[in-house]
């Protein structure tokens, strides 16, 4: 005797079995979808089996007459999320493993929620009393949970559009969207006799609208320029020579707020190089730096013109036979600004051929030496 | 009188007498109240008053309240009337302590900025924290015979009578230079620079120690400032720019030598120290050490103190003698490091064959996962015996 709920089963699993062939033969002979397809299947067959076992767990189907007062269950996702999850390993094994952990949450997540679901349905015979013990044991579980879900989901999509639209753009984006927010915000708060639908109506089509432009902005991509960052790496290389650089001197910092407690300040007037060392009162060319610790000093252009300081570090063997010179650098600085420039030298001055120094790209002659002792 | 009484009397007047006798002790080398630096007069003369009114104070105070509890003690009398606020007193109570304050407070701004003060300095020496111990670089100061730059560890020689600014800084978390006798404390924090001034009016060898909780081995982060007469000290510094000279060969020195080049040269430097092949040994602690640094070794017996000033190079007897000698006498005997006959053999060898069990440090192999495999403090080798000799013969000829 099939039960109405064995029947859906049969028929899907005949459906994916028969998807799976027509997949394999049409469009990709590889192994992974088929795999994903046919356990599918084994899913769905296995759902039918249970539910022709049990009987859709009808009690009042057959020779078995209901109790009184008896109302059918309340039907269940569940079954039917455990297959998605269980789906989501065996695919996960074969592709990536994220997706092997979302579906073994998945099928985590229904477990418990069918176990506690069932369990909650057998608890009484008054319904409401039922689901109110379900929620009890279930929601502080499930809140959160979904409260982070969404707001995942609203994060990441906005964070999409903001990397694929251009900087002018993403700014006005956020002016706009935040306003929006503001306004529907005070109009829910200030009428709280709007109806509920309504509410919940415009939550669900902001939610919605988010999520959309997010997926849309994904598939676009990123903005060209954070492409050709990627691309490039320029973000991390500094071009330390006596040119502008395209990336690394764009938007230059001319002032800081760290002013005391440097090690140095270095200033650049009317072509001079000199340096001034923290406590002392005295202008010096030479320097001493701690060793292998982090420090930082300032560089001040009193010039007349753009220059970065540049610091040589020594040289490191990139591989056998080639050595690389090691250096940092400020960005250009504008005249009259300054910028700090932090950096760690580990071995003594003694360990280097040539003495490490500070210099500006383009000016001859003039060089602050570095002590490290 | 009840037995609770006569316990709590007991032991108020157990404590007030330790803390009393505490007053007393001799050999309290970090005792605040004997400023021997002209910071540390500048602080004194700030303490002392402060103290001596909140003395008065807190007398006065504590006898009023004594007072009150023996004269209004409940002898089952009628409840006095009850009264509630009193305007005049309250604002005369409250007027009195602010001017006390405001008095305090102007001379307490006049100390802080006294004491902040740079620009008359005659020599400078960074000074740089790092778990647990302290690192000593003099810049090159001609004026003051430092030709090239000199680096040491824990102990740090500076000239009597001469104003010496410390520029402090750290390597891994926030330590605090104190030397009670020279001057007040300073904060050394990573990434920043901060100044301390310091000078000894008389020479001496003044203890300090850490003062701000930098982990583990915070307690055994020791240090003294050594104050010498102007000629000591340049005898000082002209044997600190010398390199350490390579012993005669077959000799214990010298094998010694081969066993630091393979086992210690990868965390210490010795300058001067050669490799086999003939190119200077330069060490390596930013690959091995956390904090990037290790004691620099060259003239380790010109110090008499170790691994943060915690353990003596001095034997006991040798110690006393140079610690407990006169301010005209101490220089010389300072001067001369630590001799064969002086060596403090037990706790130096100690320190070789089990460096952590000595003094607590994050040094176990299997447990520097959080820190790259790199090690907070010096590991334990596993030295033989044979190998102990022989660095111990190598470390003595580094004067
Ligand atoms: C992994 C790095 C490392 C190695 C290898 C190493 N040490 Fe050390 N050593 C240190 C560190 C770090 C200290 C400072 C410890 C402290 O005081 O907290 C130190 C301290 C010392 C000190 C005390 C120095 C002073 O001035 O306070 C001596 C002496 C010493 N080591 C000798 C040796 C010898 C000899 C060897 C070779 C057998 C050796 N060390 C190998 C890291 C190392
Ligand atoms: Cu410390």
């Amino acid at each position: 005797m099939f039960t109405p709920g064995s029947k859906l089963f049969l028929g899907l699993t005949g459906f994916v079995i028969a998807v799976s062939v027509i997949y394999v033969a049409l469009v990709d002979s590889s192994v992974g979808g088929a795999v994903a397809l046919l356990s599918v299947a084994i899913g769905t067959a296995l759902l039918a089996g249970l539910s022709l076992f049990n009987r859709d767990g009808e009690v009042a189907v057959g020779d078995v007459a209901a109790p009184a007062g008896a109302e059918p269950l309340t039907s269940s996702m569940w079954p039917l999320v455990a297959t998605v999850g269980f789906v989501g390993v065996v695919a996960g094994l074969l592709t990536h493993p994220i997706v092997f952990f979302l579906g073994l949450i998945a099928l985590l997540a229904a477990g418990v929620e069918w176990l506690i679901q069932s369990w909650s349905e057998g608890a009484s015979s008054d319904k409401t009393y039922n689901a109110s013990i379900r929620g009890r044991m279930l929601h502080p579980l499930e809140f959160p949970v979904l409260a982070l879900v969404g707001l995942g989901v609203i994060i990441i999509s906005f964070s999409r559009v903001m990397l694929a639209v251009s900087k002018d753009a993403g700014a006005i984006i956020f002016i706009i969207a935040g306003a929006a927010v503001l306004f529907v915000g005070s109009v829910f708060a200030l009428k709280p006799s709007l109806k509920k639908t309504l509410v919940v109506g415009v939550c669900v089509a902001g939610a919605v609208g988010v999520a959309a432009s997010g997926i849309a902005a994904a598939s676009n991509g990123l903005r060209d320029d954070l492409v050709k960052a990627k691309k490039e790496h320029h973000f991390s290389h500094k071009e330390c020579g006596e040119e502008e650089g395209e990336h690394f001197d764009h938007l230059a910092e001319g002032t800081i707020s760290l002013r005391s407690n440097v090690v140095a300040t270095i200033e650049l007037r009317d072509g001079k190089l000199t340096a001034r060392e923290l406590g002392v009162d005295k202008v010096t060319q030479t320097i001493t730096f701690p060793r292998s610790n982090d420090a930082t000093i300032i560089f001040r252009n009193k010039d007349e013109k753009e220059v970065r300081l540049t610091a040589f570090l020594g040289t490191k063997a990139v591989q056998d036979g080639v050595v690389e010179e090691v250096l940092n650098c400020t960005q250009m600085i504008g005249i009259d600004h300054e910028q700090a420039l932090t950096f760690k030298i580990a071995k003594p001055s003694m360990a280097s051929d040539k003495p490490y120094t500070l210099t500006v790209p383009g000016l001859e002659g003039q060089s602050i030496e570095i002590m490290v002792p | 009188m009840s037995t609770k009484i006569r316990r709590i009397v007991a032991g108020v007047s157990g404590l007030a007498a330790t803390s009393f006798l505490a007053g007393c002790a001799k050999d309290a080398p970090q005792d605040t109240w004997q400023p021997k630096g002209t910071n540390a007069k500048i602080i004194d003369d700030l303490q002392q008053p402060v103290f001596a009114i909140a003395g008065v104070i807190g007398v006065i105070v504590t006898c009023a309240v004594i007072y009150c509890i023996i004269k209004f003690r409940d002898r089952g009398q009628a409840m006095p009337e009850q009264t509630h606020g009193k305007p005049a007193l309250e604002i005369g109570m409250t007027i009195l302590p602010a001017l006390i304050l405001a008095g305090v407070g102007v001379f307490t701004f006049r100390t802080v900025f006294d004491l902040s003060k740079t620009s008359d300095t005659q020599m400078v020496v960074n000074v740089t924290g790092q778990q647990w111990w302290w690192e000593y670089d003099y810049p090159a100061q001609p004026e003051m015979g430092i030709t090239a730059p000199i680096i040491t560890s824990g102990q740090m020689i500076i000239p009597v009578g001469t104003k010496v600014l410390l520029r402090e800084t750290s390597r891994d978390v926030i330590h605090s230079y104190w030397i009670p006798a020279l001057n007040g404390k300073r904060d050394a924090v990573p990434g920043r620079v901060h100044t301390l001034r310091l000078d000894a009016d008389k020479p001496g060898i003044y203890a300090g120690q850490c003062t701000e909780f930098c982990g583990l081995s915070h307690a055994n982060m020791r240090m003294e400032t050594v104050a010498l007469s102007k000629e000591d000290f340049a005898a000082w510094v002209a044997n600190q720019l010398t390199n350490a000279k390579s012993p005669a060969e077959k000799t214990l020195a010298k094998e010694g030598e081969g066993v630091f080049l393979n086992q210690c040269v990868r965390c210490h430097q010795v300058n001067g120290l050669k490799k086999a092949d003939g190119t200077p040994a330069i060490a390596a602690p930013d690959e091995n050490v956390w904090s990037g640094a290790a004691p620099n070794l060259t003239h380790l017996m010109s110090r008499n103190t170790f691994a943060g000033a915690s353990f003596d190079l001095l034997s006991p007897k040798c110690r006393a003698d140079v610690w407990g000698a006169s301010s005209e006498t101490v220089g010389k005997k300072y001067l001369a490091g630590v001799s064969e006959e002086c060596l403090n053999q037990t706790d130096l060898r100690r320190w070789l064959r089990n460096a952590p069990a000595m003094k607590p440090m994050y040094a176990d192999p299997a447990k520097l996962t959080s820190t790259n495999g790199k090690y907070r403090g010096m590991p334990n080798l596993g030295l033989t015996e044979d190998d102990i000799d022989k660095l111990v013969a190598y470390l003595s000829t580094l004067k």
